[in-house]
């Protein structure tokens, strides 16, 4: 009976760590999603509105999800409070949150390129870079929702036959 | 009022101007950067550069010398990290920020078709420091007065840069707003609508629509807004009885003074200019005096922290002698 109740506990985990590494997989394509669309905001609060940095931030971050929303209303928080360079806010905040994200390397240099170029051209300029940054999310986002599909399969299935071996060699 | 703009500088900066000596501070008209040349200020009249020690001295090896990264932060700050907004501004020259302090860059021109459509790579400041002096028109109103029609006459300020230009021109706003009148028989005249174009933000340093400089209680402001159109909106839409704009020149700005002197709307306006001679020889004004726009033309001269005045009636009238400002009249 014991022996049961706990073939059953380690089928469970098993079957939940292989569900939640898929789920990364997800999470990440759906921020790199939410990212892009945050930047289009930014784009055209930028191009067309000429709002001032620290709103258009915070309008980006309203369309957003948690945590990439976090990490726009972080920077305008701190442009707001201590006028540090859009650089080192954007940097900051990225640092803070990013833990909290599923996204990896390639976004976080992207975003922070963008950083170091935001707010210190004209229009057009920062038009291109925008569109610089989407096209290079774009592109990870691509590679995320294939990885998604092959491993966030992989991994459901995985994490329940290793479960099961596990019970195997136990019995 | 030096702590709102000291706020908006870089720490370092701000700290250097902190510790400069109170006597220096309180004559403070401007603080120029200059990209890895020494740091200047102009005081009381006079220049000196700022030592690293937050002293002053004349001589330019003991300056200072900020670097391209606080050009760099400078510009993202007063700029409000949102350059691609400014681009009337830089088209323009200068940033003006919360405060009324008006900031004049310079840098690498680019150009559109042969015409200036912003700056570049800009490596020079000068922070003007506006300052709200009350009471320095005291002693030019009763000269300027309008006594059948219980008012101001229209009339022309001429100077150079830095004379108190603005300082003066906001001060008449202000008496006229609030029925200030210096003039004993005037006791009984009323307070004026007054319509103010402010399109450098000088007059009045709007943030967000209302006025941080005490402009009076009748006044509206149509901030940023082009002189020309702004006079004729003003005069469209908030009945005004005296309009007030900051340094004409463009042809359309005589158009419109020329309206509101239909509409019977007196005008108060200035010009860059050394003198009235000098302004006669700026096309659209001398037309504007030839065809008796304004009633008179007041010409500004700083001495020392007072402003004197010489008022001329362009045409057939005498010229009255120059006066003094008081103390009190300090800019």
């Amino acid at each position: 009976m014991l022996k049961l109740a706990g073939a059953m506990l380690v089928l469970v985990s098993g079957t939940l760590i292989g569900f939640r590494q898929a789920a990364r997989y997800a999470d990440r394509t759906a921020q790199i999603r939410d990212l892009l669309h945050a930047l289009q905001r930014l784009e055209t609060e930028i191009g067309f509105g000429h709002t001032p940095l620290p709103e258009a931030l915070g309008r980006a971050a309203t369309g957003a999800a948690e945590p990439v929303a976090a990490i726009f209303i972080r920077t305008a928080e701190r442009l707001r409070a201590d006028g540090a360079s859009v650089r080192d806010a954007l940097r900051a905040a990225v640092a803070e949150v990013w833990p909290r994200t599923a996204m990896r390397e390639p976004e976080r240099a992207a975003l922070t390129r963008l950083g170091d170029a935001l707010g210190i051209s004209d229009r057009e300029d920062q038009i291109r870079h925008l569109r610089l940054a989407a096209a290079l999310l774009a592109a990870e986002e691509a590679g995320a929702r294939d990885e998604q599909i092959r491993y966030g399969k992989m991994w459901r299935s995985l994490g329940f036959m290793a479960a099961l071996l596990v019970v195997i060699l136990m019995l | 009022m030096l702590d709102g703009l000291l706020a908006l500088l870089p720490a370092e900066l701000a700290a250097l101007i902190r510790a400069l000596p109170a006597s220096v501070l309180n004559g403070l008209e401007e603080i120029r950067v200059r990209q890895d040349r020494p740091l200047e200020i102009g005081h009381a009249g006079g220049f000196a550069y700022v030592t690293p020690a937050g002293t002053v001295t004349t001589d330019p090896a003991g300056g200072w010398r900020p670097d391209a990264g606080l050009c760099a932060r400078l510009l993202e700050r007063i700029t409000n990290h949102s350059l691609y907004a400014m681009e009337e501004e830089l088209r323009r020259g200068y940033v003006t920020v919360a405060g009324g302090h008006r900031i004049g860059l310079a840098g690498r021109t680019v150009l559109e078709g042969g015409a200036v459509r912003g700056l570049r790579d800009i490596g020079a400041f000068n922070i003007r420091i506006a300052r709200e002096t009350r009471g320095a028109s005291a002693r030019l109103l009763p000269h300027i007065a309008d006594r059948v029609r219980r008012s101001v006459l229209s009339t022309l300020i001429v100077a150079p840069p830095q004379q108190g230009k603005t300082t003066m021109l906001r001060d008449i706003i202000r008496s006229v707003s609030y029925g200030d009148w210096p003039m004993p028989e005037a006791r009984s005249w009323p307070a004026r609508k007054v319509g103010v174009v402010d399109e450098r933000s000088e007059i009045a340093a709007c943030v967000r629509g209302v006025p941080a400089f005490d402009v009076g209680p009748r006044t509206d402001v149509l901030d940023a807004c082009p002189k020309a159109e702004g006079m004729m909106m003003l005069l469209r839409s908030m009945s005004p009885e005296l309009l007030a704009v900051d340094e004409i020149g463009r042809p359309e700005d005589a158009e419109a003074i020329r309206e509101a002197a239909h509409a019977g709307v007196p005008v108060i306006a200035t010009a860059h200019a050394n003198d009235l001679e000098d302004a006669r020889g700026r096309t659209t004004i001398r037309r504007l005096i030839d065809e008796g726009a304004f009633a008179a033309v007041v010409e500004l001269r700083r001495r020392g922290a007072d402003i004197a005045f010489r008022v001329v009636r362009p045409g057939p009238a005498a010229r009255e002698p120059t006066r003094k400002a008081g103390g009190a009249g300090a800019c």
